[in-house]
């Protein structure tokens, strides 16, 4: 039992990375961002041919796979989305769906289409009386915490937070103090891919890396995002670990039904609490 | 909103007879059973344009319906009845079932989150058909289905099944074409276009999204049945939750919240997916492109240029009301 609870800790720090960009997307400019799913994978793709550059030297060939995102996002931030604001949510959603298609195509054309093997970087078992852990796990467990403090201070303290933190409340009445909110909400939309990636990088070494491996898991995410509220940044947090564990639970008892438990939980919330998006 | 006019009897006739004579004109050159397999992807595209473009919801996962009714179909003439009408029928049924229950939940939702919410449970469908149903559904290998003769009319026969589909396409579009233009109809694009205040008006748009997202469900499980019959086996790849995007593209193409702009769509895309990718081996890339043009430059669709060419065709010709007639937002 004790194993399947540090596995829902991973699960739900992962799902945590992935889902807070989809929420702080949503809450600041009103679109679901399905390229999400393709910056995720990017990253993970970068990460296996840094890792081929740098020699195994897995924390360097992360960062610079995370980083290698930036620019693609803001590409895409700055000829799709910027183009889409205040349409319709369908077209948004339908756009960033076709970069999508287009992404992975590429990666299938650059990358091939079958699956990569990749091991974990930190091999090691941390043991604790009669039970042993992989350190690999905590770590992104740790992470996951780090970032969401980093997160809360970020919002909390610093003007660049605060803008973004009003604009979620009220966007027009933010611009008219004269801020530029687009450079806010372009800002935001890289921040939400770099974590994005940074979720795909950590969880590529204990899952299977493949040119549709994003869609899954933006489902999963998207769930997460539903339960925790929309742009509710604490309450995507809790969520996303409160689904990890209902995922690794379910696992245990029924391995095959682990993500469609995810999208029961997500019904019943939905019966509860409807949403308008 | 231009409310559309009551569309007199020879009217939908003279649409139903040019229809019924394009697919019998592209079915010479390109044989039968490809364009019945065109005209069950017509009739799925407007079920999917029933929800989108006259309801105004975009949902991302309306192939469960279809592969509910091809799978209910498929395993009722296996191990109950091998009649391929009542299959059609249970096909029907079981996808409109399926609608009404899950409609209660999903019609709650608009926007982004439809789209999302139907993924996910195509996806939750999927799934279950691949592994936990495993033993009535023989999971990957999918079913074959074999449908006895019934009357004269004989499944194998590939021009049977012509007309049959055929058939099915000119009634769910007569059909179609009644129901948009009925006052519920009417209610239904009003809640497109400003839910708030068609329920202000009284209306109760909770039951009318319901009612719609039920019959879409059902029309997409008629093609679904159809479509078990006309390839005599039906797989888990019937609902395959990515490809969902093609009836989208077919929608957009073709111009949305019209009935002859998704079947013109869905032949169009039937057209494309058949044919180019022996062409361009960069498929999925292409349609990417293609999907952001539609969706910056190209929104009315085909068909809306259609219309825009007809009024002008008309205007030129001395009709001056011709303008104003036939175009409408």
């Amino acid at each position: 039992m004790i194993y399947t609870i540090l596995y829902g800790f991973t699960i739900g720090a992962i799902l945590y990375f992935i889902s807070v960009g989809l929420s702080l997307t949503f809450g600041t400019m009103r679109v679901i961002n399905f390229a999400h799913t393709l910056t995720y994978t990017l990253g993970v793709y970068f990460l296996i041919t840094t890792l081929a550059w740098f020699k195994g030297y897995f924390i360097v060939a992360a960062l610079v796979s995370i980083m290698a995102v930036i620019p693609i996002s803001y590409v895409i931030e700055r000829f799709v989305i910027r183009r889409l604001y205040g349409e319709s949510l369908d077209y948004t959603f339908i756009a960033t769906f076709a970069i999508t298609l287009i992404g992975v195509d590429l990666i299938k054309w650059i990358w091939g289409v079958s699956p990569y093997p990749l091991s974990e970087p930190v091999a090691t078992q941390l043991t604790l009386g009669s039970f042993t852990f992989p350190i690999y796990r905590i770590i992104i467990f740790g992470i996951a915490i780090l970032l969401f403090l980093g997160l809360e201070l970020l919002f909390s303290r610093t003007v660049m937070g605060k803008i973004i933190i009003a604009a979620l409340e009220d966007e027009e009445g933010v611009r008219c103090l004269g801020v530029k909110v687009s450079k806010y909400f372009a800002l935001v939309f890289i921040l939400g891919s770099l974590l994005a990636a940074m979720g795909g990088v950590l969880y590529a070494p204990i899952s299977s890396v493949q040119p549709y491996m994003g869609l899954s898991v933006l489902l999963l995410a998207f769930a997460v995002v539903i339960v925790g509220g929309m742009g509710n940044l604490r309450g995507t947090f809790f969520s996303a670990f409160g689904l990890g564990m209902v995922m690794a639970i379910t696992a245990r008892y029924w391995s095959q039904g682990a993500e469609a438990m995810v999208f029961i939980v997500m019904a019943i919330v939905l019966i509860f609490k409807p949403i308008d998006a | 909103m231009a409310l559309p006019s009551r569309p007199w009897f020879g009217e939908n006739l003279f649409g139903l007879a040019v229809v019924a004579a394009g697919f019998l004109a592209i079915a010479y050159p390109l044989s039968a059973h490809r364009v019945t397999d065109f005209m069950i992807f017509c009739i799925f595209a407007l079920s999917f344009d029933l929800l989108y473009g006259y309801m105004g919801r975009l949902s991302f996962g309306h192939l469960l319906y279809l592969g509910t009714g091809a799978y209910a179909a498929g395993l009722f003439i296996r191990y109950i009845d091998r009649d391929p009408f009542l299959a059609c029928l249970v096909g029907i049924l079981a996808a409109a079932l399926l609608g009404l229950l899950l409609g209660l939940i999903i019609v709650r939702t608009t926007g982004a989150c439809f789209a999302l919410i139907n993924l996910a449970f195509n996806s939750i469908g999927f799934f279950l058909v691949l592994s936990p149903l495993r033993g009535v559904t023989n999971g990957e290998d999918g079913i074959s289905v074999r449908a006895a003769k019934a009357w004269f009319f004989n499944p194998a026969n590939k021009i049977h099944m012509y007309f049959l589909v055929l058939a099915c396409l000119l009634a769910v579009l007569y059909l179609l074409k009644k129901m948009t233009t009925s006052p519920g109809g009417i209610l239904v694009r009003s809640i497109k276009e400003n839910e708030e205040r068609a329920r202000f008006l009284g209306y109760n748009t909770y039951l009318f999204k319901w009612l719609t997202f039920t019959n879409a469900a059902a029309l997409a499980g008629l093609a679904g049945a159809l479509h078990a019959l006309n390839y005599k086996y039906v797989n888990p790849n019937v609902m395959d939750a990515n490809a969902n995007v093609g009836v989208v593209f077919a929608c957009l193409i073709g111009g949305a919240g019209k009935l002859y702009g998704a079947l013109l769509g869905g032949l169009v895309y039937m057209i494309i997916s058949n044919f180019l990718p022996i062409y361009i081996q960069r498929w999925e890339m292409f349609l990417g492109i293609i999907l952001l043009i539609i969706v910056f430059r190209f929104d009315k669709g085909i068909w809306g240029y259609v219309e825009t060419g007809w009024a002008y065709l008309k205007q030129r010709c001395g009709n001056r009301e011709g303008l104003e007639e036939t175009t409408e937002p």
